[in-house]
């Protein structure tokens, strides 16, 4: 009888034990942690990835660029995913819009971007979470080359655009229905020097500028591009013809590659000069303007490289992560403390084939989607997503 | 459901193996010097008998996905990106130790293995567009994983006193020692005035993180005792049916190389035909002039 027991002990254990060791399926995990590449088989299609928002269903929207056969510039491509990134639907603009710049941004139900006409008039976009249809509304002022847009509560959206007839940048507030509250222009200078890398970028046929615009918390308005010649930081309050101050570049040869307001002059900043890149996480620049510093020299990084710098939290601690493209065809991804500016940690996604920033988010679940474009088999640019679970980026930043 | 098939093989081991006894049998008093005695006491030993060996061979792996998973995503009704697997196709090899307890043509074993499978899959892609400009792509991908095998089998033996066939059932529980992908990229290229094949790789990487930690699954098989003296030789098939996963959900994703090519492991349980050879040694009553399997 004893015999019996134990024996009978012995293979329950044996049993619980193997049971409770079986790795299943788990939604959860595939929905925290995933890298997806979002393949056409059409040969000559092209996807340049500009912006990503995560929708209320857990899913993601990735705002996109696309060449388009017989036209200098890019129409609109939006992609849906659901929340573990598979392909969920796709929105593909006709030659009538072209030109999508970011950001990306949620107001309400509603998705909404910018973009311009085939005479590079301003539109404001939007698209629903279904991506149901694309609504394109003109806006109150006519504007034009949109650049760059940025949006908070207090004025709507913030966007910096090209006037190539006055030879401005411009920029303006616009409601979400598209009413220009504020706008105005700064001149770039004469010449065509001036103006020739500017349309260059809009027609992709030369280097992407980093165009940045924004508010500080202190209710001043800035942006990053063509002023006086350079490329340069100009802050203003879009009242006054002249800007507040300004810090000035080297031509287009160096200037701020990216910009995130922290707290009062405080500022997480990424620089380039004559092909340098330089990081700065805690850099302190009066509105009155200041002459351009440098800060941490990344070698690894491509010449003059696309900078996105995103500010999170994890557990109460603040950190900002620099998002840039290395010489290895990775997308790397820089950790620094906020507060001291002290660098905690880095992380590099890709192999194989070259992979190239577009933009970072944080997620509802404390992680972050990085999406990017990678170029399948070498040569086919396609959107990617990597999403980080927040164990992930708690480890980085520890 | 799974869970429901374990605790069914556990009762039937249980019950297996108390039906050897008799009903209201009474315990028996080892009586002491037994193991110089004959006749009687081989009458005995020969109900009840501990054997060890050893046993080794080669196997041959199947899988089924559970789930399947991609890096690379398309827009379904344009293209595909499911797997295509290998089954059956690459060898793998085994070694079990064997500890057996028989009792009136019934043996209790447990046999843990050390084993290597090999299996692989491979994605294809192509991409297309106006003339020649076409290129495809295949992404090889093989795994081997080697687990430490805990099984514990049933077999029930019946015909003659040499020649000794034997039926097995059981299951298994399964740790994971080492794995190891590598990716294999062929492809034809023509888009560039011409056709161009190419192989690139193999990119191999160590790959623990990608699979579970444990698995465990089911055994059903055959065999054949050939005993010579007190030893039997041993000829065994063995077809192990994965019951559990062996990909880990939670990594899927974490090995940036193998991202980067596209590769991401489905949820998919193993199967495995296993063939062995071995012999087993009897632990008691061994002395000269004595055969252990000797039957009146």
């Amino acid at each position: 009888m004893l015999k019996k027991i134990l024996f009978s002990l012995t293979l329950t254990s044996a049993a619980f034990l193997v049971l409770r060791c079986a790795e299943e399926s788990n939604p959860k995990f595939d929905a925290e942690s995933f890298t997806h590449i979002y393949d056409d088989e059409e040969f000559n299609a092209s996807y340049l990835p500009i912006d990503i928002v995560q929708t209320p269903d857990g899913g993601y929207l990735v705002l996109c660029a696309q060449r388009l056969d017989g036209s200098n510039f890019t129409s609109i491509y939006i992609l849906k995913t659901d929340k573990v990134g598979k392909f969920v639907a796709e929105l593909k603009g006709s030659a009538e819009f072209l030109n999508p710049v970011g950001r990306f941004t949620q107001v309400d139900n509603n998705f909404y971007f910018f973009c311009m006409d085939q005479a590079t008039v301003t539109y404001l976009a939007s698209v629903d979470a279904d991506l149901t249809a694309l609504t394109t509304t003109p806006l109150s002022q006519q504007l034009t080359y949109p650049a760059v847009s940025a949006f908070n509560a207090t004025d709507g959206f913030i966007l910096e655009s090209f006037n190539s007839e006055a030879r401005e940048s411009v920029i303006s507030t616009i409601s979400t229905t598209g009413t220009v509250t504020k706008s105005k222009g700064y001149g770039i200078g004469v010449g065509d020097d001036v103006d020739e890398p500017i349309i260059n970028h809009f027609i992709r046929t030369g280097r992407k500028l980093p165009f940045e615009v924004g508010k500080l918390p202190s209710g001043q308005y800035f942006f990053t591009g063509f002023f006086n010649y350079t490329f340069s930081l100009v802050f203003t309050d879009i009242t006054a013809d002249d800007p507040i101050g300004t810090v000035s570049g080297t031509q287009d040869d160096a200037g701020y590659s990216a910009i995130l307001p922290l707290t009062g002059n405080k500022f997480a900043t990424a620089t380039f000069s004559f092909g340098d890149n330089y990081f700065m996480p805690n850099e302190t620049i009066p509105v009155a303007g200041d002459t351009m510093e440098f800060g941490f020299n990344l070698p690894e990084l491509v010449p003059n490289a696309k900078v996105k710098i995103h500010r999170a939290t994890i557990d109460t601690k603040n950190f900002i992560v620099y998002a840039s493209d290395t010489k290895t065809k990775q997308i790397g991804l820089f950790f620094y403390d906020e507060l001291t500016g002290e660098f905690l940690n880095s992380r590099y996604l890709g192999f194989s084939n070259p992979f190239e920033i577009a933009n970072l988010i944080t997620t509802t679940d404390g992680g972050l989607a990085v999406c990017g474009t990678t170029y399948l088999a070498g040569r086919f640019p396609r959107i990617c997503i990597f999403k980080l679970s927040k164990d992930e980026v708690t480890s980085a930043i520890k | 459901m799974k869970k429901l098939y374990l605790l069914l093989v556990c009762a039937m081991l249980v019950i297996s193996a108390t039906a050897q006894e008799k009903p209201g049998g009474k315990k028996r008093k080892k009586p002491s010097g037994a193991y110089n005695k004959q006749n009687n006491e081989n009458e005995k030993f020969l109900n009840k008998q501990w054997w060890l060996g050893l046993k080794g061979g080669i196997n041959l792996s199947n899988t089924t996905v559970l789930k399947s998973y991609s890096v690379i995503s398309r827009d379904e009704s344009t293209g595909t990106t499911n797997k295509k697997y290998e089954d059956f196709k690459q060898l793998g090899s085994q070694i079990s130790l064997e500890a057996s307890f028989y009792i009136s043509g019934f043996s209790l074993s447990f046999q843990p293995t050390y084993q290597h499978a090999v299996f692989s899959y491979a994605n294809e892609y192509e991409w297309t567009g106006t003339g020649t400009n076409n290129l495809t792509l295949t992404y090889d991908q093989e795994q081997k994983v080697e687990h430490l095998q805990l099984p514990f089998i049933i077999k029930y033996e019946f015909g003659g006193n040499t020649l000794r066939p034997y039926l097995q059932i059981g299951g298994y529980s399964a740790i994971l020692l080492n794995a190891v992908k590598a990716v294999t990229i062929t492809g034809v290229d023509n888009a560039s005035g011409g056709t161009n094949e190419f192989v690139d790789g193999p990119i191999t990487v160590g790959a623990d993180d990608l699979f579970a930690k444990s698995h465990w699954g089911l055994i059903g098989g055959a065999g054949v005792y050939y005993n010579v003296g007190n030893v039997r030789l041993n000829l065994d098939v063995m077809y192990k049916y994965g019951m559990s996963n062996i990909s880990s959900t939670e990594n899927r994703y974490s090995n940036d190389r193998l991202t980067g090519v596209g590769d991401a492991m489905d949820d998919l349980t193993l199967d495995n035909l296993a063939i062995n050879i071995g012999c087993l040694f009897p632990l008691r009553f061994l002395e000269n002039g004595f055969k252990s399997l000797d039957r009146k």
